[in-house]
């Protein structure tokens, strides 16, 4: 140390090399292995399934020469009627389970936030489903499911006679039956953040609104609403995201099936890549989901934004 | 007429009395300040006439009517707060608007734009009308909040220190504006405050309250000269009164009872002939007067003299009180009249 202060110019010791790096320098030195790390698992798997997707690659026949094809995996993609379907029905369980998980956590952390007795112990009740594997969750509610023996059927008919109810069977009720699932697990979460968001608004907001003669409805639009609204907006972007790939819970529900009603685009990706190994289809495939994502969450966060201000 | 009357008013919180048995007028069109210290029950009394808070004894009168059991919104009340409370989402125009949208009310768009127009001029934001409550300055948020009370025409404005946190040069420019837009309106403000300037400047009758309790309300000449207790004295002028042991003094015609004299640093005369000793511990230079801080027999006495004060801090000087300017307190720090 002495020394390498004694003769700036000229450092020795470890200590003394690293101290007469300028600040620049030590900011790429701490930065390098992140940025390699980066590099190495996300960065240039991006780049390889981009130049896959334009070529014939198979990857269960590794010895056999990589032909470039053009576009022509796009082409075949979006010309084809299956893979439309599939994304409807990808597009059709984002959006119902947003919205029911948006309406049904606000309500809940509504309620919540009105801090009667055992409040807190509920909301530990309420987040359980949260904290289990989808995987699991998948496999008991095919139990719960089950139009027999499981208490689903037992609980809707209950109230309605309507027999033997077949969620995971039925054409018209299998895409339900995983709204239903991932809403009951997941609710919690949009809960939670919507939760934080109504815990921060100041009491003497609503006590100025109170002496303003604001009426119950006036405060929610006025207070209420603008300030849980980005914490609500950042949780449906965290579970738009997870959603749009959806696979494990759906996987060990419905398999995609009966036919391939459930059949969203993160199950018919990994038929494709894993089972029929067409890679290259695949790749294209996998990067018109990410630019869709990409780009929807681009334009959402931008709106976000913009509620934040 | 809105005059509001508290009849021997108390709130506790938990074992804290918050406000003990307070009775007290705001007459109509007065600007009453509140003066005390943190946790003087300024904020309380306030919460307590707008209906934020239940007496647990006395009662609430406003314009001639008890409103003791009634909720804040029925009462014709408008509130400052400290914090400027808007609605960070809407623009200042609807800020402002927001208490004349209020139901039951009934006024036309045209009617409440004119009415934002009216007062956003007379608190110099009409610029900032269409600008978010985010946007705006401390000092700007500050002055919406003091519209959004200003639209209505309510019995009484009640303002909880709405100056405290803007910068001093601000603050003095909204004192001079908000004691016009008084006199303006002709309005009933009951005004907190633990800054005794601000009591000092606005106030038509300054209430000094203490821990619960209101310990003078009088006009403010009326506080400064004749506090009833050493209390009050102290908690108006800059610099502070000096409270000196009357047993201490040469001064001899002052009332037998006389347990402490308290003499205002203007009062204080230096370098008579036959004063007290002191010497001179710091010397502060404000421009057109000096405070000067004295050691005399162990206590410490603050003078105030002209700008030209030629002292300097470790100087030998004496002092004396001019005559007639002592205030007498008793055993119990009451005033002898």
């Amino acid at each position: 140390m002495s020394s390498s202060v004694s003769s700036p110019d000229k450092p020795r010791t470890v200590t003394g090399k690293v101290f007469a790096l300028s600040d620049r320098a030590i900011a790429w030195l701490f930065i390098s292995p992140t940025i390699l790390l980066l590099l190495a698992i996300n960065i240039f798997p991006l780049v390889w399934t981009i130049y896959l997707s334009f070529t014939n690659y198979r990857a269960n026949q590794p010895g056999r020469a990589i032909r470039w094809v053009g576009t022509r995996n796009y082409e075949r993609l979006l010309g084809n009627e299956d893979i439309w379907g599939y994304l409807q029905a990808t597009a059709h369980f984002v959006l119902w389970t947003m919205l029911l998980q948006v309406v049904i956590g606000f309500g809940l952390a509504l309620l919540i936030n009105r801090n009667f007795k055992g409040a807190s112990f509920w909301t530990t009740v309420i987040l359980i489903p949260m904290m289990l594997s989808p995987a699991v969750v998948g496999v008991f509610w095919t139990y719960i499911y089950q139009p027999q023996t499981g208490i689903f059927s037992y609980i809707v008919n209950f109230f309605a006679d309507v027999g033997p109810l077949d969620m995971i069977g039925s054409v018209d009720l299998a895409p339900w039956s995983i709204i239903i699932v991932d809403t009951w697990m997941w609710t919690p979460y949009i809960m939670l953040l919507c939760l934080a968001g109504l815990r921060s608004i100041p009491d003497y907001l609503y006590e100025a609104a109170e002496i303003d003669r604001a009426n119950a409805w006036q405060k929610f639009f006025y207070i209420t609403l603008p300030r849980v609204m980005p914490f609500l907006m950042l949780a449906v972007l965290f579970r738009g995201i997870e959603n749009f790939k959806m696979f494990d819970m759906v996987v060990e529900l419905t398999s995609g099936g009966p036919g391939s009603t459930t059949e969203v685009a993160s199950i018919n990706l990994k038929r494709e890549a894993f089972e029929k190994w067409r890679t290259g289809y695949s790749s294209a495939f996998a990067i018109i989901l990410f630019v869709t994502v990409f780009g929807l969450s681009n334009i959402y966060v931008k709106a976000l934004n913009k509620v934040k201000q | 007429m809105s005059r509001v009357v508290l009849n021997n008013v108390t709130r506790n919180f938990g074992a804290i009395e918050a406000v003990k048995d307070l009775s007290m007028t705001i007459n109509d069109g007065e600007f009453v300040v509140l003066l005390g210290p943190t946790g003087a029950g300024k904020t309380t009394t306030l919460r307590l006439i707008a209906g934020l808070e239940k007496p647990d004894r006395g009662t609430v009168e406003i314009a001639g009517t008890d409103v003791t059991a009634m909720a804040p919104t029925r009462r014709d009340v408008a509130f400052v707060f400290q914090q400027y409370s808007l609605y960070p989402h809407y623009t200042v125009f609807d800020n402002m608007a927001f208490p004349l949208r209020a139901p039951g009310r009934n006024l036309t768009p045209e009617q409440i734009k004119k009415r934002v127009h009216e007062i956003a001029e007379l608190l110099r934001i009409e610029s900032k009308l269409e600008n978010r409550a985010t946007q705006l300055s401390g000092g700007e948020m500050q002055r919406v909040s003091i519209g959004r009370a200003l639209v209505r025409q309510p019995e009484i404005f009640l303002m909880d220190e709405p100056l405290s946190s803007l910068d001093a040069k601000l603050r003095e420019d909204l004192r001079v504006e908000l004691k016009r837009i008084q006199r303006e309106l002709n309005a009933t403000i009951l005004y907190v405050t633990h800054d005794q300037l601000e009591a000092m400047t606005m106030a038509d009758r300054i209430g000094v309250l203490s821990s619960g309790k209101l310990v003078q309300l009088d006009e403010p000449r009326k506080v400064y000269e004749t506090p009833s207790n050493i209390y009050a004295a102290m908690r108006l002028g800059s610099p502070q009164i000096n409270i000196l042991d009357a047993s201490s003094l040469k001064d001899t015609d002052l009332p037998a009872n006389t347990h402490s004299v308290g003499v205002r640093p203007e009062d204080i005369v230096l370098g008579s002939a036959n004063g007290t000793l002191a010497k001179v511990l710091t010397v502060e230079h404000l421009g057109v007067e000096t405070v000067i801080l004295m050691e005399s027999e162990g206590r410490n006495i603050r003078a105030m003299l002209g700008g030209d004060a030629p002292l300097a801090e470790g100087d030998e000087t004496s002092f004396a009180i001019r005559e007639g300017s002592a205030i007498c307190f008793d055993r119990q720090g009451e005033i002898i009249s």
